[in-house]
């Protein structure tokens, strides 16, 4: 979810509050194939990335590109609006109940170093690590990538070299949005859900943003990892209903004394 | 002398029609029935409630037809039965609408008394509404204790509160200690959301341990924010308190999200209690055979086999062909406790209908103890019904004795 809102933010410069309603969208679309119509828990992404892949072009080009180079506020609230009309139509389809997605992995678990391990949620970092490098590979090494890179760096200076600086948004945007159903197919096979899913998960999502330096997908990756740690090692000496505040206690030191997040950290520290 | 004369003549017509006006023209008023007793509600139609919402609407208006199929409430002022006319607004699930709505029914609407919605926040926010027009409110469906510990005069509430809840699971726990099912003392891993739900949920829990604590102590007690994104840290510390029995207080998504994780981690404990939740099946088709044995308290289950819930329980499923829930009983309890205190008020003055309301007892009521009366703070204070899930899919109340219908299987099972 986050290399998703890293990626849009980087290219566009705006921050997509409709990236909880995808990712809610994309862990109903999970729900419905792998419920409704049998499909392999670990295969459905094959089918939904694409699907939101193209949604998110569609909605690049129709939606958000009026709104491109008008005051950050125009974006922030516009997608904020489309979240809210994403919820509401799953709250006419689905309702407002809680649903889950129960298949024959969920509660499966292997032991690794007499540490029981849940089948699903191995699957679902591996399949992270496999988004990050596949994503790390293709902005790195195809003309695409590069080409997504450079608007993100400079628009003007690309479309001096001859890029289709709307094109490159457009897929930028459906990448992020494919990158944001993803993360919701995923974590349905792990939580419960109901429209609302994935508000508290965008909070998050903006804190690995901020903490990882907002342009850089390894320090998206560093982020995760730093948050996750602290999260989860904050509970020895504090309650786990302050776990929240862990989080944004992070982004607002992150913000103030290293701005330019981990990224900024490990790029000094070579430099030294 | 003539101008004098009609002014005098002037001042003793104004002085009659004075005299004359409240005797024949309010007088008149007063006597003469409404042609409808207007009740009102805002429910959550929509939105994150709307699943709950859609019960309480559906048992409103089966109360309702039942009433006005008879002619209505008798109201004695009027010597007549006066039938009801229900409106209802759909909140969206949306605590700032609720309160708006509640706000038409009463200046708009003109409403005689409420009906309450779904859901503690929502209850929380709207009745304020009714207490400011001091116009009777009664729901079934917003138990946190906090709700009716504002002083308020005029809200009512047939379902008892969070803390009780866990009052009665303890009490049971008890009996099974003296039954020698369960050990003494019981090692309790206490856990609940971050809520006033779940605080009043831990603070009955540990009422009863500092009572007796030869029975009961608690070794961990953690609160935890709603909406959980890792379980993890949470029952790692369960498994390190060594606990003989775990209970916590947690929403659906929550439940489910802990559970999974906690029989991932291959977790056990005599006793594993989420509060209310437990038998919904939801829950049961997400957790699979992991939710058998859960132990859940609630307020009504349709499989009471006193003669009143079973009435009921038919009756919604041939009207709506599907079985009721508890939110629908108790909406269903909450609109009849209305009909009565209007009639026991025999008038449709707001203040003595709230009198009637706070005096009320109702026999043969579909709640548990068949009773429904108020504490001075408006809120029943019945015992919660105990149930436990039993392999595919089952359903047994194993507490109160009176309506149980099977016995307990504790400890529970190893897996």
């Amino acid at each position: 979810m986050s290399y998703g809102l890293t990626l849009i933010y980087g290219v566009m410069k705006i921050v997509n509050l409709a990236h909880a309603g995808v990712m809610m969208w994309g862990a109903y679309f999970a729900f419905v194939l792998i419920t409704r119509l049998g499909g392999n828990p670990f295969l459905a992404p094959i089918v939904i990335v694409p699907v939101f892949f193209v949604f998110g072009m569609f909605l690049q080009r129709y939606v958000v590109r009026r709104v491109m180079g008008a005051p950050p506020i125009s974006s922030l609230l516009l997608l904020f609006g489309v979240w809210l009309i994403m919820q509401n139509i799953s709250y006419l389809i689905f309702s407002g109940d809680t649903k889950a997605i129960t298949t024959k992995y969920t509660l499966l678990t292997f032991q690794l170093a007499g540490i029981p391990v849940s089948v699903n949620r191995m699957v679902v970092f591996i399949v992270g690590i496999l988004a990050l490098l596949a994503l790390r590979q293709f902005l790195g090494h195809t003309y695409m990538g590069k080409a997504i890179r450079a608007t993100a760096q400079d628009s003007d200076a690309s479309k001096l070299a001859g890029i289709n600086t709307s094109r490159i948004t457009e897929i930028a945007f459906g990448i992020g949005i494919a990158l944001a159903s993803l993360a919701g197919s995923l974590m349905a096979l792990i939580f419960a859900f109901d429209p609302d899913f994935g508000r508290s998960h965008l909070l998050k999502g903006f804190c690995i943003v901020v903490l990882g330096g907002l342009e850089s997908m390894i320090g998206v990756a560093l982020g995760a990892l730093v948050l996750a740690l602290a999260e989860a090692l904050s509970v020895l000496w504090l309650m786990p209903a302050m776990q929240d505040f862990v989080s944004f206690a992070l982004l607002v030191i992150v913000l103030i004394v290293m701005p330019g997040g981990m990224k900024g950290l490990v790029d000094r520290f070579f430099s030294k | 002398m003539f101008k004098i004369n009609k002014i005098l003549l002037t001042i003793l017509v104004l002085i009659i029609s004075f005299i004359l006006i409240p005797a024949v023209g309010f007088g008149q008023a007063s006597t003469t029935p409404p042609k409808e007793i207007i009740l009102g509600a805002a429910l959550p139609l929509t939105g994150g409630q709307s699943r709950e919402g859609g019960y309480v609407n559906k048992a409103y208006a089966m109360a309702l037809k039942e009433i006005n199929d008879a002619g209505g409430i008798m109201v004695k002022a009027y010597g007549k039965k006066i039938p009801i006319k229900l409106i209802i607004y759909d909140d969206k699930s949306d605590n700032t609408t609720s309160v708006q709505l509640y706000e038409k029914l009463v200046t708009e609407d003109k409403v005689n008394a409420l009906m309450g919605g779904y859901g503690t926040p929502l209850i929380t926010a709207h009745t304020i509404v009714a207490e400011k027009y001091r116009v009777p409110y009664v729901n079934g469906g917003g138990a946190t204790g906090a709700i009716y510990q504002r002083g308020m005069k005029y809200i009512f509430c047939v379902i008892s509160s969070i803390e009780k809840l866990s009052f009665t699971l303890m009490d049971w726990i008890a009996l099974q200690q003296n039954a020698g099912k369960l050990k003494k003392p019981l090692r309790i891993a206490l856990m609940g959301e971050n809520t006033s739900h779940g605080k009043e949920f831990r603070q009955g829990v540990l009422d009863k341990s500092k009572a007796a604590p030869d029975r009961f102590q608690v070794v961990m007690d953690e609160p935890f924010e709603l909406n959980l994104k890792d379980a993890d840290p949470l029952l790692q510390k369960v498994k390190a308190a060594n606990a003989d029995i775990y209970l916590a207080d947690a929403r659906l998504a929550d439940y489910v999200t802990i559970h999974r994780r906690y029989t991932e981690m291959n977790l056990y404990h005599s006793i594993v209690s989420y509060g209310p939740r437990g038998p919904e099946k939801a829950a049961r088709d997400a957790l699979g055979p992991a939710s058998d044995y859960i132990i859940s308290c609630n307020w009504w289950n349709k499989d009471i086999p006193a003669a009143p819930s079973k009435a009921f329980a038919e009756k919604y499923q041939k009207t709506y062909n599907e079985p009721a829930e508890w939110f629908a009983a108790t909406a269903y309890e909450a609109f009849r406790v209305m009909a009565k205190a209007i009639e026991d008020a025999g008038t449709l003055d707001k203040t003595k209908i709230r009198d009637a309301m706070a005096k009320i007892d109702m026999k043969n009521s579909l709640v548990v103890g068949g009773r429904v009366w108020f504490e001075p703070n408006g809120q029943i204070n019945n015992d919660h019904l105990i149930m436990q899930n039993m392999p595919g899919g089952k359903v047994v109340i194993i507490y109160p004795k009176d309506v149980a219908t099977a016995q307990p299987i504790l400890p529970i099972p190893k897996k």
